[in-house]
């Protein structure tokens, strides 16, 4: 490495230990240049590989004509609202799975049964039951989202030292106050990872769902420019999924799990 | 020994119930078969499945592609995952990219696949090949910059070349991460499968899923979706899981929680 | 402040690795009136943990009897505070939020909680670290933290279960000092288990031995108080006793 290229590398990692986005936006640079260079010199026909140029035109035309940003719009509130019934039923079945030795003899095995079965293999039946629209990729998301989310509570309630439970009791903990105050705190890291697992189960099988009977969205989008051979809008479908989801991951999801899990010193690294 | 058929028989029970419902609910109210089979036409549509040859035929083709899929992954994944971390410098640089396909990866890449590979064998092993790849090689990446540095001197230290720091060091300290990157990525890889299955081919357990759901032959239906529950459960706790307990541990480097 | 009565207490459950029953402790009978402090001293395996959890409540005792004040021992309860030997902070509450914990249960307001938190807190100087969670603290600040958390629930009777047996032995013998301070200010009854010979002579107004689940021998330990190890490390009584008690575990 000559001297001025490692003057240049020393000062962009100072840069990115001060502003740690720069390390995450940089990288890509010369991602979409390579990208850029390998359309440019043909090596596909641009049929098969558009470039980077003609992605961003379209995603400008998309947005213009309002056709993205209610896709989005969509794609988000399906994914929400799945979310939201996966944690409301989740963690509760998760609870009582975790603390009852019954309940977690009877429903354990079928739990790693169905949540087996996968989302996406409910589909057909689920069209059959409720047809095309918001029950079916609704039951498919709260499908998605809730096996993680209960598999890791169970997990969570389970890990907790008997000794915190006697703790609790020994100053007085009542029933009900020992949920509140040493199960659901005590589970919380592990029900963290479990819907940060479920959501990134939960997206893709939101997307397969949009492709197969969506009739709006960004799976609907991509299938939709798959049907008209239009790969410029895929790799924009693709590109908005990906960005999206590592925004979602990485600034919000993965610094609430270090939050509770670290600075409790429940979940080491 | 014993106690391991005991535990097998209390993981089977609930599932004896589960039938045992099924077998008495269904005919009792009188159910539309059109919404929900009955038990015995489900057996016999997997009896007639097997007896005719269909259902081996799914099941096979859904295998080979998974497998296909996986084992290119793999034999790409890994290497390049180690290569590319054994120094700190392009890990650090090559994570972000890395993690924005490995989030990526999978059902995502169905409708781009299929337009470059055509509907069929390609577009689908491509898709779990890219669902394996990309996380596996993630995870590796992880996997080997997280040994830590003393490690490495004590290894270089002891006289180990570049191949021993390879098989003694950077492999078995990133197997943990690694093995954890295959169970995860291959979760992917089984739902894109059963997704692309339905959209893009004519052979196959997504396909047998889906044509059935024209014929309302719900009895097909639940029978592929008992078989995909069970072949992935077979896969997932008889041979994941228990790789990934022996390595991460055993050796104490992965703390289960 | 209560006294605490144990009348030929047993305890025997089915071993599942042995595959047959066993006594932990048989026919134990104990006497500790009000504002004592008693250490028991055994070899591990003599049935000091299984007593402490009886009780604590956390098992259930198959014969004789606990009471406390008077009354029998129902499970596990706000009466008796336990220390446990690994802390068992609740990891995602402040300090000043572990040590109001037992007030709180009680209905104490939050301002009243805190005060009576803080006032504890600054009995173990421990004002500083109030705001601080349990997983940034050193291992002998979280049992300082698990000693005060026990007090500020005002037991009628503190149950210790060999609380400093993981810090380190320098912090060990400043925790012991400032457990007979506190003692000393607050009178607590104190059942402290440990298998650290010293340490039990050192804090105790009585050393009950045990061994395979029975008490071999009482010793009234009369040295006077404060207690600090830099006298009592040459003290002639102290090493006597010490001696004495020694003898008695390892010939258990």
């Amino acid at each position: 490495m000559t001297p001025l290229l490692l003057r240049a590398w020393s000062r962009y990692l100072r840069l990115t230990t001060q502003w740690p986005s720069i390390g995450t936006i940089v990288p890509f640079i010369p991602l979409i240049v390579a990208w850029w260079i390998v359309t440019e010199m043909r090596a596909f026909p641009p049929a098969f590989l558009p470039g980077p140029a003609e992605v961003v035109r379209s995603f400008g035309s998309l947005v213009y004509t309002g056709v993205l940003p209610e896709y989005l719009q969509d794609s988000l509130v399906r994914l929400a609202i799945g979310s939201f019934w996966g944690i409301a039923l989740g963690v509760p079945l998760g609870i009582l799975v975790g603390l009852s030795q019954p309940a977690h003899k009877a429903l354990w095995p079928v739990l790693l049964f169905f949540q087996a079965i996968g989302d996406i293999a409910w589909l057909p039946i689920l069209v059959i039951w409720f047809g095309y629209g918001l029950t079916t990729m609704t039951v498919i998301i709260v499908y998605t989202v809730i096996f993680p989310v209960v598999l890791n509570t169970v997990l969570g309630v389970r890990s907790i030292p008997v000794n915190m439970h006697r703790a609790a009791q020994s100053l007085g903990a009542s029933r009900t106050r020992m949920l509140w105050e040493v199960v659901l705190p005590g589970a919380l890291p592990n029900i963290m990872t479990g819907l940060r697992n479920g959501l990134g189960y939960g997206w893709r099988a939101l997307i397969a769902t949009e492709i197969i009977v969506g009739t709006s969205g960004i799976g609907f989008l991509m299938f939709d420019a798959r049907r008209a051979g239009s790969v410029v809008e895929i790799l924009l479908g693709m590109i908005i999924l990906g960005s999206l989801w590592y925004i979602v991951d990485s600034w919000i999801l993965a610094p609430i799990e270090r939050a509770t899990g670290q600075r409790w010193g429940l979940v080491t690294k | 020994m014993r106690h391991r058929l005991s535990s097998l028989l209390w993981f089977c029970a609930p599932f004896a119930v589960l039938l045992a419902l099924w077998a008495i609910l269904v005919p009792h109210f009188d159910v539309n078969p059109r919404l929900f089979p009955h038990l015995d036409s489900v057996a016999q549509a997997g009896l007639e499945g097997i007896k005719d040859g269909t259902l081996v035929r799914h099941v096979g083709a859904s295998l080979l592609r998974v497998t296909v899929g996986t084992v290119l992954a793999l034999l790409l994944a890994i290497p390049l995952g180690i290569a590319m971390g054994v120094s700190p410098t392009v890990s650090s640089f090559l994570t972000p990219p890395f993690r924005f396909f490995s989030v990526l990866a999978g059902i995502a890449w169905i409708p781009l696949a299929s337009l470059w590979f055509g509907y069929g064998f390609g577009a689908i092993t491509f898709v779990i090949f890219n669902a394996v790849f990309f996380i596996v090689t993630y995870n590796t990446l992880l996997g080997v910059s997280t040994i830590p540095l003393h490690v490495r001197n004590a290894a270089a230290s002891l006289g180990a070349g570049r191949w021993a720091m390879l098989t003694e060091v950077l492999l078995p300290g990133a197997l943990p991460n690694i093995v954890t990157g295959i169970r995860t990525g291959l979760g992917f890889a089984w739902r894109g499968l059963i997704a692309a299955e339905m959209i893009a081919t004519n052979v196959g357990l997504g396909y047998m899923l889906f044509v059935a759901r024209d014929f309302y032959k719900t009895e097909v239906i639940v029978l592929g979706m008992i078989v995909i529950g069970v072949l992935w459960l077979l896969l997932d706790r008889l041979l994941l899981a228990p790789i990934e307990r022996a390595t991460s541990e055993r050796w104490g480097m992965v703390q289960r929680v | 402040m209560k006294s605490l009565t144990i009348r030929n207490l047993s305890k025997t459950y089915f071993d599942v690795h042995a595959g047959a029953n066993v006594t932990a402790v048989r026919d134990l009978s104990l006497e500790v009136p009000a504002g004592e402090f008693v250490s028991i001293v055994g070899p591990s395996g003599c049935g000091k943990t299984t007593l402490l959890n009886m009780i604590a409540g956390f098992i259930p005792h198959t014969g004789g009897e606990i009471l406390v004040g008077g009354h029998p021992v129902k499970g596990p309860g706000p009466d008796r505070g336990v220390v446990f030997q690994s802390f068992a902070l609740f990891p995602w509450r402040t300090v000043l939020d572990n040590v109001a914990f037992g007030p709180k249960m009680r209905g104490v307001g939050r301002a009243e909680r805190e005060k009576i938190a803080h006032e504890y807190l600054a009995l173990a100087k421990l004002s500083a670290a109030a705001g601080r969670y349990p997983n940034e603290l050193s291992g002998g600040m979280q049992q300082r933290v698990g000693v005060v958390r026990a007090l500020a629930n005002d037991p009628d009777v503190l149950l210790m279960d060999e609380p400093f047996a993981s810090v380190d032995a320098q912090t060990r013998m400043t925790l012991q000092e400032e457990l007979t301070r506190i003692w000393e200010q607050k009178r607590p009854t104190v059942i402290f288990i440990t298998h650290d010979v010293p340490e039990a002579v050192f804090l105790g107004n009585r050393v009950v031995a045990l061994s395979k689940g029975r008490v071999l021998e009482e010793i009234a330990v009369d040295l006077p108080r404060p207690r600090v190890w830099d006298d009592l490390n040459e003290d002639d009584r102290f090493k006597a006793l010490s001696g004495r008690v020694l003898q008695l575990v390892r010939s258990a």
